[in-house]
């Protein structure tokens, strides 16, 4: 059976979070990087300019998971409403198979109560599309982080004395993108999931 | 759902529901009361989420929506109140009466339309149509914050726990018998009521009452002689065997 949408919003949210903690991490790569750049001097030039971007990309994914979280989380919100409204419809749907006699007293509510539901799902479907977007958009930073650890791994070439350390930071630029690029996955895959089976559904 | 009308008097009803033949296995069986007069209605502990479709079609047999215009919960346990969520979907201009101490609590089972009337802790009257309603008070029996609500005019109490037993299905509706019906409740009250000081102030507060229908929230109500039977009985009885020596 498939996760209803609040979880699935919710593990999406989660799966940021994480993702938001690495950036934090390449953060303080960079900040390394860069006393690293100062100490090494004029062996290091090229790799100080590297700095501004790993700082730069941290920020960027930083800012984006905040985001992508913030969006999640409201759409898992939205998402236990709408389950509330249906879970109240299918109440009601057994109340009109019994006929009371006041049936029609309640029929203006149950018509609202579908109608909140329509717009809620309305809302929920571009939600979703809006954080499939928004999750595409994130791994642009991923191809960015790999090019910087690439960059990094040339410069560490040739900084001599530091060439071991200036390696350590490109090696942990490359892993910090590629945990990060497994929570998008994550994320990724479990609105993928829903997407395929709501069409399936329609 | 079974209805059972236990009082009427021109547009003054009292209909309790309860017996829910399709209620599922290992939840336990609730009376529910409406209370009617004029072009008003009250719901008094309306019961919890898997009972509010049958509840909901039973009311609007007696009842249109526009009709019931109060709730009522005596506390805050999800067998009194988890259908509130449901509630508020179909009664939206609806207002709840409950314990003031319990609202931020009760407002977790999903209100954003019905509006939450908060009962002082020295109890409260309102008026429903033609008649006047009295929310006494019953704090300890068993939640901390607790209401039963005494209609003088049928002179009817709507005792919440208090006289509760668990039965099996198909017992009947009125107690017949003390010594019967008694260790029916024994456990019940041992272990629900944790104070012998609220349980006298609630017998000193309805021993002045002058009971026709004591109705609780599980099991069979009391009539005369059984209502003056009852409150013996329970003054008599040590609640809060819980706590070992």
């Amino acid at each position: 059976m498939a996760a209803p949408v609040f979880i699935i919003a919710a593990s999406v949210s989660a799966e940021l979070h994480q993702a938001m903690i690495e950036a934090r991490g390449l953060a303080l790569t960079a900040k390394n990087a860069r006393a690293l750049a100062v100490r090494a001097g004029s062996k290091t030039v090229g790799f100080r300019a590297i700095t501004d971007f790993i700082e730069e990309l941290a920020s960027a994914i930083i800012s984006q998971s905040r985001v992508i979280n913030h969006h999640a989380e409201k759409l898992s919100t939205q998402a236990v409403t709408a389950w509330h409204s249906d879970n109240a419809m299918a109440h009601f749907r057994w109340v009109e198979a019994q006929k009371p006699e006041h049936l029609a007293s309640i029929r203006p509510h149950i018509n609202q109560c579908d109608k909140q539901l329509d717009a809620l799902n309305h809302e929920l479907q571009i939600g979703l599309r809006d954080l499939i977007g928004q999750i595409d958009e994130s791994y642009k930073h991923i191809r960015t982080a790999n090019l910087i650890a690439t960059s990094s791994h040339v410069e560490a070439a040739t900084a001599g004395d530091f060439r071991e350390q200036l390696e350590v930071i490109a090696d942990n630029i490359r892993k910090t993108a590629d945990r990060i690029a497994a929570h998008l996955n994550r994320a990724n895959s479990l609105l993928s999931q829903n997407h395929r089976e709501r069409k399936i559904a329609c | 759902m079974l209805a059972t009308v236990l009082y009427e008097d021109g547009d003054h009803r009292w209909i309790m529901f309860a017996r829910d033949p399709g209620k599922p296995d290992g939840i336990i069986d609730t009376n529910q009361y409406l209370i009617q007069s004029g072009n008003e209605a009250i719901l008094l502990d309306p019961g919890g989420i898997e009972l509010f479709a049958p509840m909901l079609s039973s009311v609007l047999k007696y009842v249109p929506a526009e009709g019931i215009t109060k709730l009522f919960a005596s506390h805050q346990d999800p067998d009194i109140i988890s259908s509130l969520g449901l509630w508020d979907q179909a009664l939206p201009n609806a207002e709840l009466y409950s314990p003031w101490l319990w609202e931020s609590f009760i407002r977790h089972f999903g209100m954003n339309n019905i509006t939450y009337k908060a009962i002082p802790d020295e109890g409260m009257t309102i008026t429903l149509g033609r008649i006047q309603l009295q929310f006494i008070p019953a704090h300890y029996l068993h939640s901390s914050g607790n209401f039963h609500v005494w209609d003088a005019k049928a002179g009817i109490l709507m005792s919440g726990d208090v006289g509760a037993a668990l039965e099996e299905p198909g017992a009947p509706l009125w107690v017949d018998s003390m010594e019967r019906h008694g260790p029916k409740m024994k456990k019940f009250h041992q272990r629900w009521m944790p104070s012998d000081a609220a349980k006298h102030d609630w017998i000193r507060r309805v021993s002045a009452l002058d009971i026709k229908i004591m109705a609780p929230q599980h099991g069979r109500l009391f009539k005369p002689p059984h209502v003056a039977d009852f409150l013996r009985w329970f003054e008599q009885l040590p609640v809060g065997v819980a706590i070992k020596g």
